[in-house]
């Protein structure tokens, strides 16, 4: 049989044939449906970028785009006039901009968790969606860029964030947490593009390979550095990707950690706490993980071919996943609370009373009720596996760890210590549009995404298919990396 | 050097590139896998060593079957990542230490304080180590390169993901068109070819096949 065929053969049924005992009963679900084959794989996925742009491409990038301008226009209005169109004023300074960047950086850790860490951990059902969750990633990082660099007012002075020897003689601050979540943005952005760019050149070159205008050769040929695919280039690829895999893993969880210590280091009562790294980090992957979901299921109905590829038993992963770290922010909520109590420390004990009872506790309770609900239908199969139900509730998950980022910044700093200085915020017309600009910006970008880019990972999908490997070779599952 | 066009079997081979240059390789592609696994045996054994495989995905087991040698980028990237610790720290350390102190309640700020210079230090080494992870790559691999005498192949430029690709270049020290040519044709390969550099002028994709 030829490896480069439309279709492979099952290996447990090829061990059947062979006298060998039946294995389906333990058998892993297969990668691809239907028994395609790399070639059907490569056809499949390049077509979603050579075929006619569709009209309903136009139409959604036409309102993403229209939002995006429009959160671009206020962010121009905001920077001309000054963060007092903002509704953010004392003593509520950190409002829907630190609530936005925590929300957008969060989501964008599902999708390093599943390219990278489930990449390590062999978990070969996960390079369907990697391409896409990390594309997510990059695109959720760019998103909550906007807002730490706007939010700090005269934005022409953003440099000072940086460390860059100037003729005042300044240096930042080294030891405050907002200077390490520069670096922690900046680095998890450069790192998550250079993953998802690298691990993309081989596919970069099939469409190169496969371009039929000028200007398609010759921009996929810019972008793909001249990848011909040789062993050794081959070889060097596998080692860079686990590498890049690797350090990825630890900038998934040490990111949400510095973002965590904006919050954890000050002594504000409902942020002064030692969970709150794992809390965010959980958070975080649960979001990321109901984004996914979001993003794929549509995608999935307006490319039938991607069926195959991204299977139903795929999605219901994301759906486990989803499952165990909103379970873990269950936990996080109770013992919260717990703590608040258990601390005997008034102004924390009243931080929390404020969140259950206060002015602003329809937030609270909205997040609570759809975080602590929603994924625990995920334990039903029959919930887990209809794509229909998974969608909105992965939509109504996502609306509430907005709800959760929005009660933990801004609506924390409403009661300050002394009742002298508390207040309310009320979200302005431009805090508003700023926000859907950003949702605006990332379905833009994802848009263009599906459009130039090869959306599956073709070569790391087809080098696990069923019988696209010598039989000769020893198991390479352990020597993939070398 | 080879002006004139190469036989085998008592037929023309086609060629591709251009006829005047000096020949770059005998090109030949297999159907699977399992057949380039053995010709990269049979070519290893035969003692040639300057051929090269061109597959559509990581094949297992064809490097140790060429005797590549381990990548060398894992050290690299250590080296990358160490010399970042050193960049990072010194980064905060001398303007905080040194240059430009600033105290907030009398804590100290010089290598006691280490925890606070942590967060930093490691964001900048998973950074910088990312970065020579991908930089390396494309440097070992040879990459960015705009052109290839391999790209004037008309079936491999265009097909490059439907089949195993196997060169065995002319500048190896036991080249023989003829044997080389017919070791090729034993082992199963089809499409045989004579791959010429391309003169200055040719264009990409031309081919007289």
């Amino acid at each position: 049989m030829s490896a480069l065929s439309n279709t492979t053969t099952p290996g447990v049924a090829a061990a059947a044939e062979a006298g060998a005992p039946d294995l389906s009963a333990i058998a892993r679900p297969p990668q691809v449906l239907n028994n395609r084959g790399p070639l059907w794989v490569t056809d499949a996925v390049c077509s979603i970028v050579e075929g006619k742009t569709p009209l309903w491409w136009y139409a959604a990038i036409s309102v993403s785009g229209a939002f995006a301008a429009m959160g671009g226009a206020c962010i121009l209005y905001m920077i001309a006039t000054g963060v007092g169109v903002w509704g953010s004023n004392s003593p509520v300074f950190w409002a829907w901009d630190i609530t936005n960047f925590i929300f957008w950086v969060s989501m964008a850790h599902a999708g390093s968790l599943i390219s990278a860490l489930l990449f390590l951990t062999r978990q070969k059902w996960s390079i369907s969606i990697s391409r896409s969750a990390e594309a997510m990633t990059v695109f959720a990082i760019i998103c909550a860029g906007v807002y730490p660099a706007i939010h700090i007012g005269r934005v022409w002075f953003v440099w000072f964030l940086f460390p860059v020897p100037n003729s005042y003689g300044m240096w930042p601050n080294f030891s405050s947490p907002l200077l390490w979540d520069v670096f922690a943005v900046t680095s998890y952005l450069t790192v998550s593009s250079l993953f998802w760019f690298a691990g993309m050149i081989p596919d970069l070159a099939v469409l190169r390979d496969r371009a039929t205008t000028k200007i398609r050769k010759f921009a996929y040929g810019i972008v793909s550095l001249g990848w011909l695919g040789t062993a050794r280039q081959w070889r060097h690829f596998e080692m860079m990707y686990v590498l890049l895999a690797g350090l990825t893993s630890v900038l998934v969880v040490t990111v949400t950690t510095i973002v965590a210590s904006d919050c954890a280091t000050s002594v504000v009562p409902g942020w002064h706490a030692t969970i709150f790294p794992f809390y965010f980090m959980v958070g975080a992957v649960y979001s990321g993980s109901a984004a996914v979901l979001t993003l794929l299921i549509p995608l999935r109905l307006i490319y039938p071919q991607l069926k195959d590829l991204i299977t139903p038993s795929h999605l219901e992963k994301v759906g486990k996943l989803l499952l165990m770290m909103g379970s873990c922010v269950a936990y996080v909520y109770v013992f919260e609370l717990f703590t608040a109590w258990y601390s005997a420390n008034p102004f924390e004990r009243g931080a929390f009373l404020e969140r259950l009872t206060g002015g602003y506790s329809w937030a609270y309770w909205t997040c609570i009720s759809i975080n602590l609900t929603v994924p625990q239908l995920f334990w039903f199969k029959g919930i887990r596996t209809c794509l229909p139900i998974v969608f909105v509730l992965a939509i109504l998950a996502n609306v509430g760890m907005w709800f959760e980022r929005f009660v933990i910044v801004t609506t924390t700093l409403t009661r300050d210590f002394l009742p002298s200085s508390w207040g309310e915020f009320h979200p302005t017309i431009v805090d508003i549009l700023t926000a859907t600009g950003t949702l605006g910006i990332f379905f833009t970008l994802f848009l263009l995404f599906i459009r130039f880019v090869p959306i599956v990972n073709m070569s790391e999908l087809k080098a696990a298919l069923p019988g696209t490997q010598p039989h000769g070779a020893s198991d390479h599952s352990t020597q993939e990396a070398r | 050097m080879s002006s004139t066009l190469h036989q085998f079997h008592g037929h023309h081979l086609p060629f591709c590139g251009s006829k005047e240059e000096p020949l770059y390789a005998v090109g030949s592609r297999f159907d699977t896998p399992d057949e380039l696994f053995a010709a990269v045996t049979r070519l290893t054994a035969a003692g040639y060593t300057r051929y090269a495989c061109f597959t559509p995905y990581p094949v297992h087991g064809l490097p140790e079957a060429m005797h590549l040698p381990k990548s060398i980028l894992s050290f690299l990237v250590l080296g990358g990542g160490f010399s970042a610790i050193l960049i990072a720290l010194s980064m905060q350390l001398i303007p905080t230490t040194l240059i430009y102190p600033i105290v907030v309640g009398g804590k100290p700020l010089d290598l006691s304080a280490l925890p606070q210079y942590i967060p930093i230090t490691v964001a900048l080494t998973l950074m910088i180590a990312a970065i020579v992870a991908v930089t390396g790559m494309i440097l070992l691999g040879g990459m960015p390169r705009l052109n290839h005498p391999m790209l004037a192949w008309e079936l491999f430029a265009k097909c490059a993901s439907r089949g195993f690709f196997l060169t065995v270049e002319a500048h190896d020290k036991s080249f023989n068109m003829a044997a080389v040519t017919e070791l090729l044709h034993t082992l199963g390969a089809t499409d045989l070819i004579a791959i010429h550099e391309e003169a200055e002028a040719q264009k990409t994709g031309k081919s007289s096949k």
